[in-house]
């Protein structure tokens, strides 16, 4: 049985609180990081969470020259080897959907992991917007 | 399998393991400036440094572990009187040749040195020769870089000290620099990378220069993508992507209401 983290756009209130959850589950030393889930404005009270999508054939790891990505047999979702991560960056555009970022200070891509199994996000959002389901 | 002794316990790795690499599994730390787990072992920095003892032999012996392989009976310390003392030295020297390194200083202050013994080297920038520019630039398959000279006047250049031909301008070799060396500005939509500019490439939606062109040719030939994947910044994607769930919603709520 495998979960999966999903994204009802219908339901986001736009509170950013998956933002905060985020940030704060992948904090360092104290320092929160960076989100790996963004909410968008698309139109007068409408919003998108927008997080990775776990593709299937992944661009990323098309992308990725040293093998950084893989996908991780237990949670299902591509992880980041970050010591593997030579900062290329190449990942970073080559997702069509803008879900790889850099972070500061390390300078190695980050992107969803779904929290290893338990995604904050999907834990504080209110509305449920963004649930973790068996599928 | 290989059976060996780290710091006295038992640890069981696959044949062609590193001490590294199994002194980290079985959860020591080694300190290093040099290894990066996507390159080969390159034993520059020396810092990786622990004692070995091979199997029959009563001398033990200090080497670099991130080169060095795995044998069954090797019994390793990485604590040892002698490491630290090696270990020190190696600090000692890399503090006098960087001595205005924010790395360098931390690291040294974490072997209990404030100050190098030998007189600080004034005249030289912060590359300690680690090669890990070097060595990514060829592992990406560009080799615009390369380390010249020998011993004392050994440096890391670009060929015969000019802007690099085969370089894309991608910055991995600055942003994978353990003491930020390697200096990399983008400035209206131009990059300054080894001396040489580059025109970067502007996001198809905000117009941000974001890629340079060469890196942005020779990915879309590396992965096999289609182009239209390096057409736009991430922030640009994202955009992208809420706007057509939205109109997914747009169109599921029509034809609901059509029903």
């Amino acid at each position: 049985m495998s979960k999966m983290l999903t994204v009802t756009p219908g339901r986001c209130i736009g509170c950013r609180t998956c933002e905060v959850a985020c940030a704060f589950r992948h904090a360092n030393a104290g320092v929160p990081g960076r989100s790996r889930v963004q909410v968008r404005t698309v139109a007068k009270d409408v919003w998108v969470p927008i997080l990775c999508l776990q593709c299937d054939e992944a661009a990323c790891v098309k992308a990725c020259p040293v093998f950084a990505l893989w996908r991780n047999p237990i949670t299902g979702a591509i992880d980041v080897k970050s010591n593997r991560c030579v900062r290329c960056n190449a990942c970073v555009p080559a997702c069509p959907f803008g879900n790889m970022a850099v972070e500061s200070p390390a300078r190695a891509v980050v992107k969803c992991d779904v929290c290893e199994g338990d995604p904050a996000c999907a834990q504080f959002c209110p509305t449920r917007a963004l649930e973790y389901l068996e599928v | 399998m290989l059976n060996l002794d780290i710091n006295g316990r038992r640890v069981t790795v696959r044949k062609g393991t590193t001490l590294l690499v199994a002194i980290r599994e079985a959860g020591f730390e080694v300190p290093t400036l040099c290894h990066h787990e996507a390159l080969e072992p390159y034993g520059a920095c020396r810092l990786c440094v622990v004692e070995v003892r091979e199997p029959g032999r009563k001398k033990t012996r200090v080497v670099t572990a991130c080169n060095f392989p795995a044998k069954t009976g090797l019994a390793v310390e990485t604590e040892s009187e002698a490491v630290i003392e090696t270990r020190r030295e190696v600090m000692d020297l890399l503090l006098a040749r960087c001595p205005g390194s924010p790395v360098i200083r931390q690291l040294a202050a974490s072997v209990g040195l404030n100050r190098s013994s030998y007189p600080p080297d004034q005249n030289r920038d912060n590359c300690i020769l680690c090669g890990l520019c070097v060595r990514v630039c060829d592992k990406l398959g560009y080799s615009a870089i390369t380390q010249a000279g020998r011993g004392a006047t050994r440096e890391v250049v670009a060929p015969m000290r000019e802007p690099p031909p085969d370089c894309v301008g991608c910055g991995a070799c600055a942003r994978i620099c353990p003491t930020n060396n390697i200096p990399l500005v983008d400035r209206d939509s131009m990059r300054r990378v080894w001396d040489r500019d580059f025109e970067m490439v502007r996001c198809v939606g905000c117009g941000r220069a974001y890629i340079t062109r060469e890196y942005q040719e020779s990915r879309v030939a590396a992965s096999g993508l289609p182009a239209s994947h390096f057409e736009r910044c991430d922030e640009c994607s994202r955009s992208l992507t809420a706007q057509t769930m939205y109109q997914h919603m747009v169109l599921r709520d029509k034809e609901a209401s059509h029903e």
